[in-house]
């Protein structure tokens, strides 16, 4: 298809946020507004455009060399005109000083957020999303969950490099960078499920830094944050590594993967078998084991998931970058036993290929975290 | 008498600079510039060769949702070794440092440039920069993007150990360009040849001269903003390392700093190309000399203090996004301009339908397509929906590859015959021109809409269910269209070096001083130095049948000759 297929499948200066040609469908009060200045540009684009090629082609096919006429050109046209030189640089001047001044006018609204704005925490890791809910207590990891027709507002910070947070249904995007906090507001119009993407390049599994944004009706909103702060406290401790593998991997899914292949870190598969037994080697020499003995760091070995999860950088396992960012601050201790448990109990909760099994048999389970040992 | 009186000298292929010595060392140490230009021209089209199969391969990777043929790694590698070749090895050397150390001495009348020795070390110090560039795809693999941002380049955890020798490679390309601004400026300035005032020299040299002066200012902060990432990388200093109390959005200024004129220095010769392009091919006077004069010089100004608005998103200040914004859309205006001259230039022409115009004329085209998708990303609401998405990488596109890029390629077939004494294939010319410009725009137009619709920058996968897919498709198809034009352009460029028909001294009617030495120039261009009149009056010249080119008419005089008698 060319060029001219795409053109003519265009709605000329369609103006409202549903899903069009040039943009998709708009979820927020601010998708409107970009929308129409987007295309008020386009529909200025589209005569300049068209003026521009017309002429071109229409000079290009009127004016050209006639055969047998390679001599005599002329030299009376003109060369200069400075009416018509003025002209256009000075229609174009004033049309994009409107564009400038509508693009300013909706950026500094983009940028205020409301007072009662309902405020999230976010945090960029590689590759993974944050989102924290400080009035409920909440953390939610791949996943934000934000009440429908009432003002969001993201106070976000990176803990290693440069990301972006991106979710084009509302038209808002910020960088995330590490060592201050950005922020950026929202109010969604439509409830319903919204991507959400890192735009700013931060590595191995940058196109992997997805996340989903659930926009709930204010009741429904309510409800489910109420039931996601209560979510690991009602918990039986027979059922935290299910709890783990369905609720929190997914933010380790991108660096350790279930089926034995080693990705950015090692797999999970057989880790706790590796920690048992103090075989895993380290990048400087050492073994699990030399930490293992009476009195060793690791003398309780479920302390060395801990210490992974906790502080990444202490001991790197051989072969690997040491990649990991510190999950401190971001887990709350009973999802640190719940990882630990998960970790333990890896070869009941998936099969040979990685698979989740549905309702593992957690029977005899070995739940303890070591935590009183 | 029939025939010319003053007939051209007819070019003998044992007596021209190709000829005029031989043996490796004869072009190794060699002072011409013309031999120098084809020495650069040989270099870029072999790294472009090479960026080009990274853009390959990034294509072919995204057919499918989950990426066809790389890791995740492999495919950042592959976008970084693209972007980080084709900007700083082939599109930044192409035009003045290739095609402009050819032509720049010529159409001034001169035998070189003002420092030939300099030159030379402007090509050794590209070949090294070069190496150390192509090194760090082995030296452990370079993964940042072309623009090294940080902290992600200076993290030891993150980036690939190929960063240091990376920048080290640009460091030292950024000599190269500053020693060929230099020389451009100075000879511009001292080596006009009697006749030429400023307002009589070919556009191409005001074009030249604008970039010369951004290579020359701009690059130096290059230099320090990579030297500095190189040994914030090594020793942990913290400039940029917010660990370290250091900004890491503090290198995003000093490196656009640079990169945003970096984009005019791109852009400007291609545009100085086009208007000679135009001019000659519709064989009519260029239309508004001095508004395309001063609209080089202008955008060479503005290109300083607009870098901002690659930043919009970076968390810089309102005031500042709002300051940047408005200063962009000042840029604007001197590009719209030149546009419409080259349109009115055409009004009332001659055109021919060579290869060259065809290349003048695609380059309007799809300039005209990158400078206005530029406006809704120097408008600053829907910037902030666009930044970092396809619709950024297409519009970049449609300026660098669809304007900078073609605008070399005009130049290269436009000025073809005069280095190399050759005509190349004509149709198979009109033919690759189709396949490229049909490709080109089915590569990048659909790349507006992924990004519109969300499709973020640098990703090796994306959601299968987001519709993005057949923009991919179509857009990888269009990119193979391209790979074989440029297969053609090759195949019949080379071929026409064994078998092509011997280019007159002047085969398209051009009016400045190249066209008035053989085809291909001697050693010295001149035996002494020729005066100049107005070089886009093409009413003095005919056409000669006999030797396929065109003369100056035997009834009008020649500049600084008394009245016919």
């Amino acid at each position: 298809m060319s060029i001219f297929g795409f053109l003519a499948t265009v709605k000329l200066g369609e103006a409202t946020s549903g899903g069009g040609f040039w943009m998709p469908e708009g979820a927020s009060t601010v998708a409107a507004e970009v929308d129409e200045v987007f295309y008020f540009i386009n529909n200025i684009n589209y005569f300049f455009f068209a003026l521009c090629t017309f002429v071109l082609v229409y000079f290009a096919i009127k004016y050209r060399l006639k055969p047998n006429h390679h001599s005599g050109f002329s030299h009376d046209a003109p060369t200069h005109n400075t009416p018509l030189e003025l002209t256009w640089s000075i229609v174009p001047l004033f049309l994009v000083g409107v564009m400038f001044w509508l693009g300013m006018d909706g950026y500094l609204r983009l940028n205020e957020s409301p007072e009662d704005a309902y405020p999230v925490s976010v945090t960029g890791q590689k590759w993974s999303w944050t989102f924290q809910h400080p009035e409920y207590g909440v953390t939610e990891a791949g996943e934000l969950t934000v009440p429908l027709g009432r003002p969001v507002r993201l106070l976000m910070t990176s803990s290693d490099v440069l990301h972006s947070l991106f979710i084009p249904a509302f038209r808002v995007k910020n960088d995330v960078v590490p060592g201050r906090y950005s922020s950026l507001w929202f109010e969604a119009t439509r409830p319903g499920q919204y991507r959400l993407y890192c735009s700013e390049y931060c590595g191995k599994d940058h196109s992997k830094m997805l996340a989903v944004v659930n926009v709930l009706p204010e009741e429904e909103f309510q409800a489910q944050l109420g039931k996601l702060a209560r979510e690991y406290e009602d918990i039986e401790d027979r059922d935290l590594p299910v709890y783990a593998l369905t609720r929190l991997y997914n933010r380790c899914a991108s660096c350790h993967s279930l089926d034995g292949k080693s990705g950015t870190g090692p797999s999970f598969k057989g880790l706790w078998e590796r920690t048992k037994n103090g075989t895993t080697a380290f990048t400087d020499g050492s073994t699990l084991a030399d930490y293992m003995r009476p009195g060793g760091e690791f003398e309780v070995p479920e302390n060395y998931i801990r210490d992974s999860i906790l502080n990444p950088q202490h001991y790197i396992v051989q072969n690997y970058l040491g990649a990991m960012p510190t999950f401190k601050g971001q887990l709350k201790e009973r999802q640190i036993d719940a990882l630990v448990l998960m970790i333990k109990n890896m070869d009941r909760l998936v099969d040979e290929q990685g698979n989740p099994i549905e309702s593992p048999d957690l029977g005899d389970a070995d739940i303890s975290t070591g935590a009183g040992q | 008498m029939t025939g010319d009186p003053r007939p051209l000298e007819q070019p003998t292929l044992t007596d021209n600079y190709l000829t005029y010595t031989r043996g490796f060392l004869s072009w190794a140490l060699t002072l011409d510039h013309k031999r120098i230009g084809l020495m650069y021209l040989c270099s870029v089209l072999l790294a472009f060769l090479l960026g080009g199969i990274f853009a390959l391969l990034v294509r072919t990777q995204l057919l499918v949702p989950e990426g066809l043929i790389m890791d995740q790694d492999d495919y950042n590698q592959a976008f970084t070794l693209h972007g980080g070749i084709m900007v700083f090895l082939v599109i930044i050397p192409s035009t003045p440092a290739a095609l402009g150390n050819f032509v720049l001495p010529i159409m001034l009348g001169a035998k070189d440039v003002a420092f030939p020795r300099l030159n030379l070390m402007s090509y050794y110090l590209w070949v090294i920069g070069a190496i150390f560039m192509v090194y760090s795809i082995f030296g452990g693999g370079l993964d940042t993007g072309w623009t090294f941002y940080t902290p992600y380049s200076i993290d030891q955890n993150s980036a690939m150990g190929g960063v240091i020798p990376a920048v080290t490679g640009a460091f030292i390309l950024g000599f190269s360009s500053i020693f060929t601004g230099m020389n451009f400026i100075v000879t511009i300035h001292r080596l006009r040849p009697k006749g030429m005032t400023w307002f009589r020299m070919p556009l191409f040299l005001w074009s030249i001269y604008a970039t010369a002066v951004i290579q020359v200012l701009a690059t130096p902060v290059l230099g320090i903003t990579l030297a500095l990432l190189a040994v914030e990388r090594a020793f942990g200093i913290g400039i940029f390392d917010p660990t370290l109390g250091g900004d890491p959005v503090l290198y995003q200024h000093f490196f656009w700093f640079y990169s945003h004129p970096a984009v005019y220095i791109m852009i400007l010769p291609a545009m100085g190309i086009v208007s000679e392009l135009i001019a000659v091919h519709s064989h009519r006077h260029i239309f508004g000399y001095s508004f395309i004069a001063w609209s080089s010089v202008a955008i060479a100004m503005f290109s300083f203090i607009v870098w901002g608005h690659h930043m919009f998103t970076s968390g810089q200040s309102p005031l500042v996004n709002v300051v940047f914004s408005f200063i962009t859309f000042s840029v604007a205006i001197p590009s719209a301009v030149k546009v419409f001259n080259w349109l009115a230039t055409m009004y009332k022409g001659a055109i021919s339908w060579n290869t060259p115009m065809l290349y003048g004329m695609g380059f309007i085209f799809l300039f005209v397509i990158g400078g206005l998708t530029g406006l809704y990303l120097g408008t600053l609401s829907t910037d902030i929906h666009l930044h970092d998405t396809y619709f950024v990488v297409a519009h970049f596109h449609y300026v660098m590859m669809g304007s900078a890029l073609i605008g070399f390629i005009g130049g290269l077939h436009h000025w073809w015959p005069k280095m190399i004494g050759k005509m190349y294939n004509e149709n198979a010319g009109r033919v690759a021109f189709v396949l490229f410009f049909i490709g080109y725009n089915m590569t990048f137009f659909t790349q507006f809409m992924l990004g519109s619709h969300g499709m973020p920058r640098r990703y090796a996968t994306y959601p299968a269910d987001a519709g993005f897919q057949m923009y991919h498709i179509i857009s990888t198809i269009g990119s193979y269209m391209m790979a074989i034009a440029f297969f053609m352009m090759a195949a019949y460029f080379i071929s026409s070096i064994f078998g092509g028909r011997r280019a007159a001294a002047n085969p398209w009617g051009g009016r400045s001083l190249e066209w008035q030495c053989t085809s291909p120039p001697p050693h010295d261009n001149f035996s002494e130095q020729p005066e100049v009149g107005d070089c886009y009056d093409f009413s003095v010249l005919r056409w000669d049948e006999a030797t396929q080119g065109y003369v100056w008419r035997e009834d009008v005089d020649r500049p600084g000759e008394k009245s016919h008698a």
